[in-house]
């Protein structure tokens, strides 16, 4: 996408002022969407995303700029905009380039997305709609929604790294509400991989359609979650979203190096219970979350974060982890161009643990059986987070029994770790999208059935 | 801006390709960003980009294609593309290339004196305004985010019908977050300020206000669960507003998501509660003089003394209900396609102070944070349960701070549960407006 000689230059002239080290980011996104609501064709988009970042790094400065526009003029120009922003007296030899290219890895294509007619899309997922509307007759909306992205990406810096990795993605999702005179209740699925469009091969959108109606109608018939402090069990899959926002994102080096994290300075020590072993791992094949390289050009790595309740790693860039010396963990990411890369979750999941998910129920006197998790927030200052239950039962005397709706799970972050107190044996992963400083990002959360205790559950019951 | 043998060449191209209508939306824009971090930059920002988003109707139907590389080869492409996505389209829904309303209002959205304040002026005032809030007070421990922005877009639409219009506009922002810790209590909180004068950026204002929402919640715990009166401050109830905004698009009412179908002329609140759309509103977040499709954008009472009387429409859903469209068709940026969207939508202020309110509240809480609006709200039943933090308020005077709570009620219900309204009208960074209101019987979810 760029001649050897325009890097060299856009380089040459980005450290004449004295920066440590430059980089620049380059990429091309062709991207298509299709929406089906109650059953037609709503919407269908494609387009294409192309720009060019150049980051400058000077101790502990940043600077960074954008542009679409990428004649050899504005190049140079953009890279002498950025160096007027530094001062110093030192001047970084820029090493020879070394050409990598990380095409196939954790997620290759067999069916490419634009091979893809875009009638077959629209046709699996009118299906998906059809099958949702004939689950119950208390359906009465359907939202389906379907995208692909082929980006690929070119990272060149004064280090001499020339990499480019190709990563194909796509997702779909499946939403159905029921209602009746006075509520309505939605069930929600979105599968994703880093995979062409085979991955529909693998999966069943009219199967998960059914599964979304049938959420969305066994919400409908209850009455609202009480409130108050419970023990809680979460299943499997999403309910690992509550250790992506509790805990993950203050191991993020970006709020650990400015201690503005409760984690930061705890490594080696104690932040959780026994039970819980915490995994990030971008190298999983094809899925969601997984890369081959970071938006800086590293290598994606499994870390253990957390190892039967020890602080074992940070999750870094090459700009935060400095400020406190830690490696490169190949977290570094961003949602495009348009922003500064910085360290970020991929695949993050609390590993399985040995207890068994019927022992978890009939172990509990009285709590919240949280099936389907919905999102949430944190401010990873206090560890204070917060998230939506999608589908919720009350357990009493170790069976689960009826139906609430409208729980609301919050709490802070340390504590919970450490009140998690049975781990089971069922892991697993969903998709969900990350936002953050530097954009929104496809990642996985997971983990298998777990339980804390104790938590204030909000309600209106 | 764009290239006019470029649009020339599409437009023909368009013709010779059976799209009978043909429009190109063009946004530019430039910003620069400064943030501070221990006195020093951190980071210094800046970007110029643009991209097209075309779409025009074939076969009756309206496809869309964007791109952020404008060149004459991409043509056939953009072409194809817009016929493919068309021709997917089941909807039978009549859309609209529009030719332009008769007169547009001019609307004060670009201020040249903002070219004239430069990085090294935002970097004094970022550096100031983390050194201000860190002298506030020793609980302050630290700043974790001190940026100052500014920024402008141009959009440019014009049509095969005949539209041209285009419409600069700029920003100043500031932002500082910061950290207060006492006794093991630690609190983030951060504030914001849009404008597009310089003159009128205050740090020291806004360093303050954000060490006095840090120093005030520390120390905080929960309270017993049950059904309160609240006071939900401006910020958090315009938040709100914002959140069930699209309850009030035809849109979302054609298509069944929207509690509010058949409500016209019906009352939905409270009678002291009245709601604008104002996209010509002064120094507005969201001020514009035209919507994305061209048409003129005007003034509207959505909600007049607790009765809704009308929806806000674009060009296809006015068309569907036999109606005039009120200039509330927009897209997010050249990439979407166009949706409907509020534009400075705000509840009208009302006649009392934030201690007045307090008094007649009498007991309960006031709720001036909240979390969790993305997950913990539905849009289509108004349902919502978030996280919340504020004050406790016993016989009209604040008591203590208070954490680790939840609220829990429904929008339309709470609509129609508010007692009275401050007069402390507050707009958030796009453009939803509230003052503090009084509200009865919320959930709290606490100890």
């Amino acid at each position: 996408m760029l001649s050897q000689r325009t890097a060299y230059n856009m380089l040459d002239t980005a450290l004449a002022t004295g920066a440590d080290f430059a980089e620049i980011f380059i990429e091309n996104n062709v991207k298509n969407s299709v929406s089906v609501v109650n059953g037609k064709v709503e919407k269908a988009l494609s387009g294409r995303d192309f720009g060019l970042g150049l980051r400058l790094i000077c101790g502990d400065k940043a600077i960074y700029v954008y542009t679409n526009d990428i004649s050899k003029d504005n190049l140079i120009k953009i890279a002498s905009e950025a160096a007027a922003a530094v001062k110093n007296n030192v001047r970084c030899v820029i090493k020879s380039f070394d050409k990598k290219d990380y095409v196939n890895g954790v997620g290759e294509a067999v069916i490419m997305p634009q091979s893809v007619k875009k009638k077959a899309i629209a046709d699996m997922l009118k299906s998906a709609s059809s099958v949702a509307f004939a689950y119950d007759s208390a359906i009465t909306q359907t939202q389906m929604s379907y995208m692909d992205s082929v980006q690929d990406v070119c990272i060149i810096n004064s280090e001499g790294l020339w990499s480019t990795d190709h990563r194909i993605r796509t997702r779909a999702s499946v939403s159905a509400v029921a209602s009746n005179e006075s509520e309505k209740q939605t069930g929600y699925f979105a599968p994703g991989a880093m995979s062409g469009f085979e991955l529909y091969d693998k999966i069943d959108l009219d199967k998960l359609a059914s599964e979304a109606a049938s959420s969305a109608v066994t919400m409908l018939k209850t009455s609202p979650c009480p409130s108050g402090k419970m023990d809680v069990i979460m299943d499997n899959g999403f309910g690992g979203v509550i250790f992506h926002e509790a805990c993950g994102h203050g191991l993020e080096v970006t709020a650990v190096s400015k201690n503005a994290s409760v984690f930061a300075g705890k490594l080696g020590e104690k932040i959780a219970s026994d039970k819980v072993t915490a995994i990030d791992d971008g190298t999983l094949h094809g899925k969601w979350g997984s890369i081959n390289i970071d938006d800086e050009g590293t290598p994606a790595k499994r870390k253990v974060l957390i190892e039967n309740g020890i602080l074992k790693s940070y999750m870094s860039d090459r700009f935060n982890g400095k400020r406190i010396n830690y490696p490169l963990t190949g977290s570094s990411r961003r949602e495009s161009y348009r922003y500064m890369p910085v360290a970020r979750m991929t695949n993050t999941y609390i590993a399985a643990g040995n207890d068994k998910p019927r022992d978890i129920i009939s172990n509990t006197e009285y709590g919240l059986y949280a099936k389907y998790m919905g999102g949430g927030s944190v401010n990873p200052a206090s560890g204070e987070f917060n998230f939506a239950v999608n589908e919720a039962y009350i357990v009493r005397n170790g069976k689960i029994c009826e139906p609430v709706r409208g729980a609301t799970l919050i709490g802070k972050g340390a504590e919970v770790l450490l009140n998690i107190d049975m781990v089971g044996d069922n892991l697993k992963l969903a998709e969900g999208m990350c936002g953050a400083s530097s954009g929104s990002i496809p990642v996985c959360v997971g983990q298998p059935m777990i339980r804390v205790k104790n938590m204030t559950v909000g309600g209106r019951g | 801006m764009i290239n006019n043998e470029f649009k020339n060449k599409l437009f023909e191209a368009a013709a010779a390709n059976d799209i009978s209508d043909i429009e190109l939306f063009f946004l530019s824009s430039k910003s620069d960003s400064v943030s501070v971090y221990k006195a020093n930059v951190e980071n210094f920002e800046s970007s110029s980009k643009s991209g097209i988003g075309v779409r025009g109707l074939y076969n009756g139907v309206m496809g869309y294609y964007y791109s952020e590389i404008v060149e004459d080869k991409d043509i056939p492409n953009i072409i194809d593309s817009i016929k493919q996505n068309a021709g997917i389209i089941d909807s039978s829904d009549e859309e609209f290339i529009f030719g332009g309303s008769k007169s547009y209002a001019k609307v004060n959205v670009y201020n040249e004196e903002l070219n004239s304040y430069s990085v090294d002026d935002k970097i004094s005032a970022a550096i100031e305004m983390e050194k201000i809030a860190l002298e506030y007070d020793p609980r302050i421990k630290s700043v974790s985010s001190s940026v100052v922005a500014s920024g402008e877009s141009e959009v440019y639409i014009s049509n095969s019908k005949g539209l041209e219009l285009s419409e600069k506009s700029n920003y100043l922002m500031a932002y500082v977050e910061l950290i207060a810790e006492k006794n093991g209590s630690t609190k983030e909180k951060g504030e914001i300020w849009i404008g597009n004068k310089p003159s009128d950026l205050d740090v020291v204002k806004v360093a303050k206000n954000a060490a006095d929402k840090a120093i005030s919640a520390l120390g905080g715990s929960s309270v017993p669960s049950g059904i309160k009166n609240v006071i939900m401050q401006n910020e958090v109830f315009a938040e709100i507003l914002g959140c069930f905004a699209s309850s009030f698009y035809a849109e979302s009412v054609q298509k069944g998501f929207s509690l509010l179908k058949g409500k016209i002329g019906e009352k939905i609140a409270a009678d002291i509660v009245t709601i604008s759309d104002d996209p010509l509103l002064e120094d507005g977040r969201s001020t514009t003089a035209f919507d994305s499709e061209g048409v003129a954008t005007y003034n509207k009472t959505v909600v007049e003394n607790g009765v809704l009387t009308t929806y806000l429409y674009n060009l296809k859903s006015a068309h569907k209900d036999g109606v005039e469209s009120t200039g509330n068709g927009f897209k997010s940026s050249y990439k979407g396609t166009v949706n409907t969207s509020a534009t400075n939508f705000y509840i009208k202020g009302g006649n009392v102070d934030i201690s007045t309110l307090k008094k007649k509240l009498n007991n309960g809480l006031i709720i001036n944070d909240i979390a969790g609006l993305h997950s913990g709200a539905n849009v289509i039943t108004g349902d919502f349960s978030l996280a919340a933090s504020g004050f406790l308020v016993e016989k009209g005077e604040i008591i203590r701070p208070v954490e680790q709570i939840t609220i829990a009620s429904n929008f339309f219900e709470l609509l129609q549960n508010i007692e009275e309204i401050g007069n402390d009208l507050y707009f958030t960074s796009y453009g939803m407006g509230s003052p503090s209101v009084l509200v009865k019987d919320i959930n709290v979810s606490g100890e």
